[in-house]
């Protein structure tokens, strides 16, 4: 083993502050999971589905429950792209955009639906109603296109069957 | 004793770490050599003294297969099996040079360097830059496309600086981190082309889980992570005006 | 007691069946007629979906697709009856498209109650594991073996070969993962299995577990699937109650469980190394090989890695023996496909098949043709990084040996269709895009390659310099090709170098010479 070159540890500092959370809800994920292995993704999809996203702030008590590092945990959470450090709008629509999708005009859906909301795709409309994201393939290629609307799948989507379920909700 | 014996020997870095197998004998290029079960193609190669090029491989850590130019042909399968990952057989014959691998050196090399600022290139010297010379490819044919080359240089620690700029993902930092000094501060954010190294949660080191051992400076081939002290007068990227 | 199937795979879902078995519920009571909805798998008729079916004397009638507001028209025209009715499709199973099938792995596909194990045993359930049970592990892995099958997930690796691998190693601990990540675009075999036949899926793994010495197994589901997750738990917990999964199966000394685990949007988990990664909590980086997963695979021991359709396939093979399965297919294909027809395509659906069946009979004889009705002008088969095909490639029978000789592959069996509207270059950058958005990022080729691949065809594209820019695109790909780390990188350039050798108009280039062609 070579030798290291520089000096011994400088400081240890705590996690930075992020916004509070609710500790107790993201303890009691840990405690269900506890006598998992591999456990990781079953606790961020719980405190995803708890909080509506995973707190920064949260990481450092996920490590420390796992006796794993925030640098470990905070790589888990930015690979899979599930996870929102943030919180998304009130309302989520995934629209799929892969080939099967394409061959029916998903490329044009996704452009009116954009013009609809006032927003790209990744973003959240200007009310915090609606975050609007890609998706790559829902499965249900024999109904293309197609898309998911807080969960729910949908078939053979256009932009008017899109607007009238937004307008059911709300969009707000 | 194969590791205590290798200690003694010169300075050379074999690619992977030693093993202590029963003695395996094949042949690289022609050349017959023997080294213990369980050691990698590429360490065999050093020993034989046609040495690999390489870039997230080095002895001090386990190997990791990402940077893909030390592939090699081997007599009798296909393709072109990365040398630290591939285990040494018996009778095995190894070809480590031919205008095939070459070509796809040079095809991998300028993906790198399509990422890596010009200005440091020439005269510089790294792990890569060594590369660059074994190679022949010091520019590539990519024109300007999506870069790394304006992320901000992290200078928080007061004995290291990290210039993302000069990154190449080679994920030796943070492996060294967690197998030589069992720290694991370090950590990969994100993935695909948007990979980048990161300290805790993407945070300055110094408000990291880092305890300044410098075990990732060292593991560092481009001096993308490296010591201050090198720097007279302060750090400067080669092409800041 | 009228028993009326509404399906509840999310196809049919996503298109308003749970609406309609609301509205044939309300319209029942409404008329005071005794009318039982049963909510059954999907037969993978989905351009008739929601496919209402009713028993009947003379066998299931069907009638779709079905919109709630036409409920109440159903019931006057007396479909409980089997009556005459604008959207009736006559006698179910005599639907050609279904008739001249071969379903072995979907063989309750549309028939049966996904998660009642009555109706699963009614329809040749548990059979396979009975016979297993009865069977020495060896016999059971060298039947397998005999069958012929190869893994349905894309890589085709003989199923029972990796068996052998997994039940030889000595460990303490062995597992069984199921590759439930199917992230390919046009297909939708391994959902339609974990929504509508799970036990079938948990049979496979119960007997690759006893075959190979393993006690424990995941099934990785993607998070796109939030159907499947449901009917895999409550089919899990229906085996457990019924002792056919738990510590000692039926009393045989065998035991067995297993858990589902949930993706979080990560295509490259359907890699089996990236996906034992993410079962184990980490980034969902590929692994090298070797070791092989069969050796050194989850928490570093021995680990059957199989898709679903795959082990779906096992029950079947153990009931009736390997022979009956080998004898569907030909060559080294050997049993049955379950194909995906997707996309711009009239009928789109599932087609169970001996391998052999040609791509034209696919498209155009079970599919119709184009949902739009214009001419067809490309095919992707095997996913998004199986090759793109012109029309003059019809006639290519849909097994791994003629497609390999056309630089294509089988993949998952997914065939999406399109019409001339397509513009190939568009499809070819697309495929480097997704590339780029999935990635791992672990090895160079793929994780700077796919982003300049891109950038080249934008430059080609906008005619700067293009046939320099198309000479370094072929260079990259085939960088990509060979220097990749697992098969996304390796893979990727397929769509685009098959959009460039059959469809170079659409890139601004010159015609292909009918050598580039022909490959």
């Amino acid at each position: 083993m070579k030798e290291a070159v520089l000096p011994k540890p400088l400081r240890r500092p705590e996690a930075p502050q992020y916004p509070a959370y609710d500790t107790a809800q993201v303890a009691a994920v840990l405690a269900r999971w506890a006598d998992t292995s591999g456990n990781l993704l079953p606790i961020l999809h719980d405190i995803q589905r708890a909080l509506g996203h995973v707190p920064p702030g949260a990481v450092g008590q996920i490590a420390r429950a796992l006796n794993r590092s925030r640098a470990e945990v905070h790589g888990v959470i930015t690979f899979y792209h599930d996870f929102r450090q943030a919180p998304a709008g009130r309302h989520v629509l995934k629209l799929c955009q892969a080939e099967s999708c394409q061959a029916m005009g998903s490329r044009q859906l996704t452009a009116e639906v954009e013009a609809l909301l006032g927003c790209r795709l990744g973003e959240t409309t200007a009310d915090g109603a609606v975050t609007l994201e890609p998706v790559y393939c829902l499965g249900n290629c024999a109904c293309s296109p197609a898309a998911m609307l807080d969960g729910r799948v949908l078939g053979r989507v256009t932009r008017a069957k899109l607007e009238r379920l937004l307008d059911a909700v709300g969009r707000g | 004793m194969w590791s205590e014996l290798r200690a003694l020997r010169d300075e050379i870095d074999y690619g992977t770490p030693p093993r202590d197998g029963a003695p395996v004998t094949l042949t690289i290029d022609g050349v017959a050599v023997t080294v213990p079960a369980g050691s990698s193609v590429m360490l065999a190669a050093a020993e034989a003294r046609r040495a690999v090029p390489k870039l997230c491989a080095t002895d001090m850590l386990e190997a990791f297969g990402s940077c893909r130019v030390c592939l090699v042909e081997i007599e009798g399968r296909r393709g072109y099996p990365a040398s630290c990952t591939t285990p040494v057989e018996p009778g095995m014959a190894v070809r480590t040079r031919s205008d095939r691998l070459q070509a796809l050196r040079a095809g991998v090399m300028e993906l790198y360097l399509s990422d890596f600022p010009a200005a440091d290139i020439p005269g510089g010297w790294s792990e890569l830059h060594e590369v660059i010379q074994a190679t022949g490819v010091a520019q590539h044919p990519y024109g300007r496309g999506e870069n790394h080359l304006d992320a901000p240089v992290d200078e928080s620690n007061p004995y290291f600086l990290f210039d993302p700029a000069k990154c190449i993902v080679c994920s030796r930092c943070v492996r060294a981190c967690e197998e030589v000094q069992g720290t694991f501060a370090l950590t990969i954010e994100g993935r695909g082309f948007a990979s980048k190294v990161a300290a805790s949660q993407g945070q300055p080191f110094l408000d990291s889980e880092c305890v300044s051992c410098g075990a990732c400076v060292q593991a560092c081939p481009t001096q993308s992570l490296v010591e201050k002290s090198l720097f007279v007068g302060g750090y400067r990227r080669a092409d800041s005006p | 007691m009228v028993k009326v199937c509404v399906p509840r795979d999310s196809s049919a879902l996503s298109l308003g069946a749970d609406e309609v078995a609301a509205a044939i519920a309300v319209e029942a009571v409404r008329r005071g007629a005794a009318v039982r909805v049963v909510r059954t798998s999907s037969r993978g008729l989905f351009w008739l979906e929601p496919l209402v079916e009713v028993e009947t004397p003379a066998g299931r009638i069907g009638f779709g697709p079905v919109d709630a507001a036409d409920v109440p028209g159903l019931f006057a025209a007396g479909f409980l009856g089997g009556g005459e009715h604008a959207l009736g499709v006559g006698p179910v199973a005599e639907i050609p498209f279904l008739k001249r099938q071969e379903r072995l792995t979907f063989a309750r596909a549309g028939v049966t109650e996904p998660t009642s194990l009555v109706d699963y045993e009614a329809h040749g359930g548990l059979r396979g594991l009975r016979r297993a049970l009865s069977m020495a592990p060896a016999a059971v892995v060298e039947e397998v073996v005999a069958s012929g099958l190869r893994g349905r997930g894309g890589a085709a690796f003989p199923t029972g070969i990796k068996w052998r691998t997994v039940a030889a190693a000595e460990a303490p601990r062995k597992y069984v993962a199921v590759n439930a990540d199917e992230g390919d675009s046009g297909t939708y075999s391994d959902r339609m299995v974990m929504e509508g036949d799970p036990f079938v899926l948990l049979e496979g793994m119960a007997i690759a577990g006893y075959a190979t010495g393993a006690s424990h197994g995941y099934v990785y589901v993607r998070s796109e699937y939030p159907h499947a997750i449901a009917a895999l738990e409550e089919a899990l917990a229906v085996l457990r109650a019924a002792g056919w999964y738990g510590a000692d199966i039926q009393g045989s000394g065998f035991g067995f469980d297993a858990e589902v685990r949930v993706g979080a949007g990560a295509y490259i988990c359907g890699e089996e190394t990236a996906m034992l990664e993410s079962i184990e909590g980490r980034r969902g980086m590929v692994r090298f090989k070797p070791p092989l997963p069969a050796i050194k695979g989850l928490f570093g021991m021995p680990t059957v890695v199989n898709n679903v359709v795959s082990l779906a396939s096992v029950p079947v093979i153990l009931d009736r023996g390997a022979r009956f399965y080998a004898d569907f297919g030909l060559g080294s294909s050997r049993g049955t496909l379950p194909i995906q027809l997707a996309g711009n395509v009239r009928r789109a659906g599932l087609v169970e098949k001996a391998f052999g069946v040609t791509l034209r009979e696919l498209v155009e004889e079970y599919g119709g043709g184009t949902r739009s009705g214009r001419p067809l002008r490309a095919l992707q088969v095997g996913g998004p990084l199986g090759a793109y095909f012109d029309s003059s490639l019809l006639d290519l029978p849909l097994d791994y040996e003629a497609l390999a000789r056309h630089r294509g592959m089988v993949g998952h069996g997914g065939i999406v269709v399109f019409d001339d509207t397509v513009d190939m270059a568009a499809q070819a950058r697309y495929a480097m895009e997704f590339c780029a958005v999935e990635s791992c990022g672990k090895c160079t080729p793929c994780r700077i390659g796919s982003t300049r691949a891109q950038e080249l065809i934008d430059r080609i594209l906008r005619g700067e310099d293009a046939p320099a820019n198309h000479a370094q695109l072929l260079k990259l790909c085939d960088v990509m090709e060979s220097a990749s780390l697992c098969a996304l990188g390796g893979m990727a350039p397929w769509p685009v170098l098959s959009a460039l050798r059959y469809f170079p108009g659409d890139f601004g280039l010159p015609p292909a010479t009918e050598a580039a062609r022909v490959v």
